[in-house]
C-alpha cells in the first residue's frame, strides 16, 4: 500500500510539473500548447538516450533534457509565431504527434516501438521503499523549485507582461513590449519544464517507448490545470495532484458497483472523469484558484 | 472574488487523501482467496480483445471454484484496464501488486505495455503472463516471472513466409503498422521467402489514417502476388478495403486475429473473399478450446482469449503443485504442470483433481500444448491455417 501511495504521488508530481509547464504557456501566455506530450517526450528520450547509451550521469541527463525540450520549444514557437487560439493548437498537437511517429520509425535513433528499457534510475531498484522515496523527494525538490520561479516569474514586470501580451498583443506592442521575445520566453520555459517532467519519469519508470506519449496525457493535464485554475502556479499543482487522487480513486469506487463486468466497469471510470470535469467546469469555471487580480504597484 | 479559505483548502485536501485509502486497507495474501489480476486492454486501440479476455478469465476461475479452489482455496479475480497505454498501464499494475496484493497478472497484451509492467512485476515477485509477441520481452532479465504463450515473432514470420511460398508466391509484399515487432516479422518472412527463391518488400503505414489509398497503390506498383498484412482488425479493414478498390488480384494472408469474424462482418463478402489467415493454434481435436468457446459462449474465440484460459490455468495447477500462493512458487512450479510428461489434461479442474492426488500432469491448452523454454517462450506452436469463403472463416488445416 505504502508503494503505491509513494508511486501515485511520483506520478503526480510528474503531472505537476507537466500542469506548471501548460499554466505559463496557456494560462500566461495565452498560447494553447496541445503539443505538451511531444515536449514531454523529447524530455523522455534525450535523458533516457544519454544515460542509458552514453553513460553520463543522471544530473546531466536531466539537463539535457531541459535543453533539447527548450530549444524545440523554442523552434516550435518561431515556427507558429503568426498563430494564435485554434491555429496554434493544431499546430502544437502536429508538433507532438510528429515527435510519437518518429520515435516509432526512426529505429536506428530511439530503438523503435521497442523501446528504452533499463533507463538508470536515481536510487538502485532493489532497495525497494528507498527507491521510491528517493523518486519522490527529487521529483517534490523538481516541483518546489518551478513553483519558485513561477511564482517569482509571476510577480516581476515580466509576468505582468506576459499578461498584457496574453489579453492584447497589439496593445502590449504599442506599449513597448517586445511580443515576440515574450511568447518565445515563455513558450520555451514551459517546454523545458514538460522537459524536467518526462526525464524524471524516464529514469522513474526506467522505460521510455512512443506509446507513452499519446496525446491522452496532454487531454489529463489540461484537465488538471482547468480544475485547478490555469493562471496560478499552486493551481496547476494542486489540478495535478487532485486529478492523479481522482483517477486513482476511480478505481476504487467503481469496485463498489455491484453486477458490473470488467468493461464496463472500465467504461464507467471513464464516465466518472468526464463528470467530474463537466463539474468542475460548470461549479468553478475558473478552476479551484482563479487567476487574483493583481494591483499596479504601488508608489 | 471567490477564494477558498485555507480551511475549505486542507478539507479538500484530506477529502483527497481519504478516498484513495478508503475502500481496502492492505490484505495480504493470508488465508482469504487467492488473488490474481487481470490487466487487459479494455479502452483504446486493444479494446475489442481485451475484455472477452478478462470475462473469460473470469468464467474459468468460478469453474474451478465451484469444484473447491485451489487445495480448498477460492480464487478471487482482479480485473484492471490498462487503456492500451503503458503509462496507465503501469498505475493499474501498481495498484493490482501493492493494493489488492496479486501473486499474478494475466493478460497484458500490447508489447509496450508488458515491457513497462514488467519490471514491477519481477521485481515485486509477481508473475506475468502475457500474450505480448515481441521477442525482446523475454529477453528481459525477468528470471522466471514471466512466460507468455503468444509465438514470438521470429517463429510467426517463418510461418507466413513459408505459407506465401507454398501458396507459389515470387514476390511477396509486407504491409505493417509500426509495432515492436514489424521489423523482425519481416526479417523471418524474407528468409522464408528467399529461400524458395522469391523476394519481399515491405511497406510502414501509420494504423490511424482512414483510407491507405497512397499506401496501397506504392505497394501494387512492385507487383505482388501475395501481401502479407500485419496489423490489428481495425486498421486491417482498411487496408483489405482499399485493396479492393485497387482492383488487387493476388492473395491475402493476415492474422488470425485480425482477419475474425468482426473484420469479415463488416465488409461486403467479396471485399474479403479468400483472405487467408494464419494463427496459433491447439492440436485438432483439444477440448480446451472448445471448453473456451463455451465458457465465453461463442463459436470462435480469439486467440487471446484462449492464451488468458491457459495461463489461468496453468498458475492455477502450479500452485496446487508448489502448495503456495506466491509468484514465486509460480514461477518454480509453472512448468512442471505445463510440460515432461504426465497425465495429459486440457482445464484446470481436472488438473487440480490429480495434482492432489499426486499425479503428474502435462497441461495441454486452448492456445497450443504450452511448453515453456528457459527464458518463458512456447517450444513449438501449431498455427491454423484458414481462408475466408462466402463471408465465413473456415478451416483448411492445423500445421
Amino acid at each position: 500500500m505504502i508503494t503505491y501511495l509513494l508511486f501515485a504521488l511520483v506520478v503526480g508530481s510528474v503531472y505537476a510539473l507537466l500542469a506548471q509547464s501548460l499554466m505559463l504557456s496557456w494560462g500566461l501566455a495565452g498560447l494553447v500548447n496541445l503539443g505538451l506530450a511531444g515536449f514531454f517526450a523529447l524530455g523522455a528520450y534525450a535523458s533516457a538516450m544519454s544515460t542509458s547509451w552514453a553513460h553520463v550521469p543522471i544530473p546531466l541527463g536531466l539537463l539535457l533534457a531541459v535543453l533539447v525540450a527548450g530549444g524545440a520549444g523554442l523552434l516550435v514557437c518561431f515556427s507558429t509565431l503568426r498563430l494564435r487560439d485554434d491555429y496554434l493548437a493544431i499546430v502544437t498537437l502536429g508538433f507532438a504527434e510528429v515527435v510519437r511517429l518518429v520515435a516509432s520509425n526512426e529505429v536506428w535513433l530511439t530503438n523503435g516501438t521497442d523501446g528504452i528499457s533499463g533507463v538508470p534510475s536515481f536510487l538502485p531498484r532493489d532497495t525497494g521503499l528507498w527507491f521510491h522515496l528517493g523518486a519522490l523527494v527529487i521529483a517534490l525538490l523538481a516541483v518546489a523549485a518551478v513553483y519558485a520561479l513561477q511564482r517569482r516569474l509571476l510577480q516581476s514586470p515580466w509576468g505582468r507582461s506576459l499578461r498584457a501580451v496574453r489579453e492584447d498583443e497589439t496593445v502590449a506592442a504599442v506599449a513597448g513590449k517586445n511580443v515576440v521575445r515574450f511568447k518565445a520566453q515563455a513558450f520555451s520555459l514551459a517546454a523545458g519544464i514538460a522537459g524536467l517532467a518526462g526525464a524524471i519519469y524516464g529514469h522513474y519508470t526506467s522505460y521510455v517507448a512512443p506509446d507513452q506519449f499519446q496525446p491522452l496525457i496532454t487531454v489529463y493535464i489540461f484537465l488538471a490545470v482547468t480544475a485547478g485554475g490555469n493562471a496560478r502556479p499552486a493551481g496547476a499543482v494542486i489540478g495535478a495532484y487532485l486529478l492523479v487522487a481522482f483517477l486513482e480513486a476511480t478505481r476504487f469506487l467503481t469496485e463498489f458497483a455491484p453486477g458490473v463486468s470488467a468493461l464496463q466497469r472500465a467504461a464507467l471510470r471513464e464516465i466518472l472523469v468526464g463528470l467530474g470535469l463537466v463539474l468542475v467546469l460548470s461549479l468553478r469555471p475558473d478552476g479551484l484558484l482563479p487567476e487574483r487580480s493583481q494591483k499596479a504597484p504601488g508608489r | 472574488m471567490t477564494e477558498l479559505s485555507r480551511r475549505q483548502m486542507l478539507a479538500a485536501a484530506a477529502l483527497a487523501a481519504g478516498t484513495l485509502a478508503m475502500p481496502r486497507i492492505l490484505r495480504a495474501q493470508g488465508n482469504g482467496p487467492i488473488k490474481l489480476g487481470t490487466l487487459t486492454p479494455l479502452t483504446g486501440s486493444g479494446g475489442s480483445y481485451g475484455p472477452s479476455m478478462a470475462e473469460v478469465v473470469n468464467r474459468a476461475a468460478a469453474e474451478i471454484n465451484a469444484a473447491g479452489g485451489v487445495r480448498g482455496r477460492q480464487i478471487q479475480i482482479i480485473s484492471e484496464d490498462d487503456q492500451t497505454n503503458p503509462e496507465a498501464g503501469l498505475r493499474a499494475a501498481r495498484k493490482l501488486i501493492d493494493v489488492d496484493g496479486v501473486s499474478a497478472i494475466i493478460g497484458t497484451w500490447a508489447s509496450s505495455v508488458t515491457t513497462a509492467v514488467a519490471p514491477v512485476c519481477w521485481q515485486s515477485g509477481v508473475f506475468l503472463a502475457t500474450v505480448s509477441g515481441a521477442d525482446s520481452i523475454t529477453q528481459l532479465p525477468h528470471g522466471g516471472f514471466i512466460i507468455r504463450t503468444q509465438p514470438n515473432t521470429s517463429l510467426q514470420g517463418t510461418k507466413f513466409g513459408e505459407f506465401s511460398a507454398e501458396l507459389g508466391a515470387k514476390t511477396v509484399a509486407f504491409m505493417s503498422p509500426q509495432t515492436p515487432f514489424t521489423e523482425a516479422q519481416f526479417k523471418f518472412i524474407t528468409e522464408a521467402v528467399t529461400k524458395a527463391g522469391g523476394k519481399t518488400s515491405s511497406l510502414i503505414y501509420d494504423d490511424k489514417k482512414t483510407t491507405l489509398r497512397t499506401e496501397v497503390d506504392q505497394v501494387l506498383r512492385g507487383r505482388p502476388d501475395v501481401i502479407v498484412m500485419g496489423g490489428y482488425t481495425n486498421d486491417t479493414a482498411v487496408l483489405v478495403r482499399d485493396l479492393y478498390r485497387a482492383s488487387f488480384r493476388g492473395k491475402l494472408i493476415g492474422f488470425g486475429y485480425a482477419v475474425n469474424k468482426q473484420l469479415v462482418d463488416a465488409l461486403p463478402a467479396d471485399v474479403s473473399e479468400g483472405i487467408y489467415t494464419l494463427s496459433p493454434s491447439t492440436a485438432a481435436g483439444s477440448g480446451a478450446y472448445a471448453h473456451v468457446a463455451k465458457l465465453l459462449g461463442v463459436d470462435a474465440p480469439d486467440t487471446y482469449s484462449a492464451q488468458c484460459f491457459d495461463h489461468l490455468s496453468l498458475i492455477a495447477m502450479a500452485m496446487a503443485a508448489g502448495q503456495g500462493t506466491t509468484g514465486a512458487v509460480i514461477k518454480d512450479n509453472v512448468r512442471k504442470v505445463a510440460q515432461g510428461g504426465g497425465e495429459r489434461v486440457t482445464e484446470a479442474v481436472e488438473g487440480l483433481n490429480l495434482i492432489t492426488a499426486g499425479t503428474k500432469v502435462d497441461y495441454d491448452g486452448a492456445s497450443g500444448p504450452c511448453d515453456f523454454t528457459e527464458v518463458g517462450d512456447i517450444t513449438d506452436a501449431k498455427f491454423r491455417y484458414e481462408q475466408v469463403k462466402a463471408g465465413k472463416v473456415t478451416l483448411l488445416k492445423i500445421a
